[in-house]
């Protein structure tokens, strides 16, 4: 089956004003989303989330400071799953709590290396 | 990091929020308590970040106290003013670092909360400004949240704990606990403010925000570490016992859609056992030579929640123990409640001549309970044309949704 690479950006942007209790709450809502893939057997890696911190290395070598982008299309993080096509992949991107914190998920396939189906 | 689970304890940051603001503030002093709770967000935001995907490490608590305490030596150091900062001088930055760690764990997490209860219920603060300033520094509410359960505009939750903050920063005050001499003193005031803060919750005119049931929580929270711990009075017993005994009749006290049901009407048998029993138990630990209000409030409602029924109660044992409240403290309140129990004891006449008299008095004018309480007796006197009329007088004094629609239930019951 095809596995697609969630790439989570933004969302989160006003959780700086949240209360201790609100943050619980969103992390809640992913581990049971997660939780609840692997169950289902279409989360193949729940990921991990990536710091707002590092570095761009150029192509000259010279190295650009992060941030790199607003903080609305920053990577935050990224997960991994199998669906039989990119509709179905985008449904459960739907599902994700993405949406819900005002983020966005791009849902990328990945090649199928030599594996013939 | 191998995720050892993907449950927290309920509530874990809002504690751990409190802990760590309790301790980084006695290591940082109360002049740095901004700077100390910014970093405190700064590391439960971090926790939830790295812990969403790859769930809980094995010790989330140290986690977050490393997180935390790095993030605000960061800071001081970056600011240079790290040596002034800490308050423990005299002592090598590593030293200081390690007492610290020390008060992080957690057999010593009290003494840092208890210092911080003393602080937030200081003397030289309003009433209304320690409770506010209790639920955000101990309880680890947000502002909104306070808001919400208190009925009251974001801001002015803000700038009342603002205030606070400036007003104890500028009289330098020590996150210390209470000297001896003045210990009575200072507990009483924390009883009032756990007592008044465990009300705003409980109170029904507030609605049922369910941030509302997590506020007596903390109220009881608490008072049950402040009963642990070598500071506590039979009064704080007292005031333990009653705060449980109303939290066991929590469930019962509203429906599926969150009416109000009176104490009349709801199912004993969804009151908290447990709670109940716990409650009794403190009580027993509270005996005093001069009992307070607390103890006779607790022995009240302890009264209610031993009773298989309303006509079971025993309200002459109620009765006797207003009357002895009544001696201690003078409260329209305290009438109110006696008259209804002299009523209910089989004597409504009585009660009803209580009531009117009650009526002429300024405090009571628009008290909805009254014309309430005077509408019961006439339904117990089997007078169901002066019930109706009594309900009607109450229903405009009614201002939440759920007191208008407690009384409209009745009115129906009445006329049907």
């Amino acid at each position: 089956m095809p596995k697609y690479m969630f790439v989570y950006r933004g969302g989160h942007e006003d959780m700086e004003h949240s209360s201790p209790e609100q943050m619980q709450q969103v992390m809640q809502m992913w581990m049971d989303w997660i939780q609840g893939g692997v169950e289902a057997g279409w989360m193949v890696d729940g990921g991990d989330a990536l710091k707002p911190g590092g570095a761009i290395v150029n192509s000259d070598l010279s190295i650009t400071d992060g941030p790199f982008a607003e903080s609305k299309e920053l990577v935050g993080g990224y997960s991994m799953v199998e669906a039989p096509d990119l509709a179905a992949a985008i449904e459960i991107a739907k599902g994700s709590p993405m949406p819900k914190s005002g983020g966005t998920v791009e849902v990328r396939e990945l090649p199928n290396l030599g594996k013939q189906e | 990091m191998k995720p050892a689970t993907n449950q927290l304890v309920e509530h874990f940051f809002r504690h751990e929020s409190a802990n760590l603001v309790a301790v980084l503030t006695r290591a940082f002093g109360i002049r740095r308590i901004n700077l100390v709770e910014d970093m405190v967000q700064v590391a439960m935001l971090e926790a939830m970040h790295a812990w969403k995907q790859r769930g809980v490490p094995e010790n989330p608590a140290a986690w977050i106290h490393r997180v935390a305490k790095n993030r605000i030596l960061d800071y001081l150091r970056r600011e240079k003013t790290y040596e002034k900062a800490i308050t423990l001088s005299g002592q090598s930055i590593d030293e200081q670092e390690s007492i610290v760690d020390q008060w992080l764990e957690e057999e010593q997490l009290p003494d840092s909360l208890l210092r911080m209860i003393f602080v937030c219920c200081h003397p030289s603060l309003e009433r209304k400004t320690q409770i506010a300033l209790t639920l955000k520094t101990l309880c680890g509410f947000g502002i909104s949240e306070i808001a919400r359960g208190l009925l009251l505009p974001n801001e002015t939750v803000k700038k009342r704990i603002q205030r606070a903050k400036n007003s104890l920063a500028e009289s330098n005050v020590r996150i210390e606990l209470p000297s001896a001499d003045q210990l009575t003193q200072r507990l009483d005031v924390v009883h009032d403010v756990l007592y008044l803060m465990f009300n705003e919750g409980y109170s029904t005119s507030h609605g049922t925000e369910p941030i509302r049931d997590d506020i007596c929580e903390e109220a009881a929270r608490l008072c049950y570490l402040l009963c642990e711990s070598p500071f506590s009075a039979p009064t704080t017993k007292a005031l333990l016992a009653l705060l449980l005994f109303h939290a066991a009749r929590f469930d019962a006290r509203t429906d599926e859609a969150g009416t109000i049901i009176l104490l009349e009407d709801q199912d004993r048998s969804k009151w908290d056992h447990r709670l109940i029993c716990a409650a009794q138990s403190w009580l027993a630990k509270s005996k005093s030579d001069q009992p307070t209000t607390f103890h006779l409030e607790a022995a009240i409602a302890m009264q209610h929640c031993i009773a298989p029924s309303v006509e079971e109660t025993n309200w002459d044992t109620i009765v006797i123990l207003y009357s002895r409240l009544l001696q201690l403290r003078e409260s329209p309140i305290y009438t109110l409640n006696r008259a209804i129990a002299v009523g209910q004891a089989g004597h409504t006449r009585e009660a009803m001549a209580q009531l009117q008299s009650l009526q002429n008095h300024e405090e009571m004018k628009h008290y909805l309970l009254l014309d309430c309480a005077l509408a019961r007796m006439y339904e117990l006197d089997g007078n169901t044309a002066k019930a109706i009329d009594s309900y009607l007088i109450a229903l405009p004094k009614a201002v939440a949704p759920h007191e208008k629609e407690v009384l409209e239930k009745k009115l129906r019951k009445l006329t049907e």
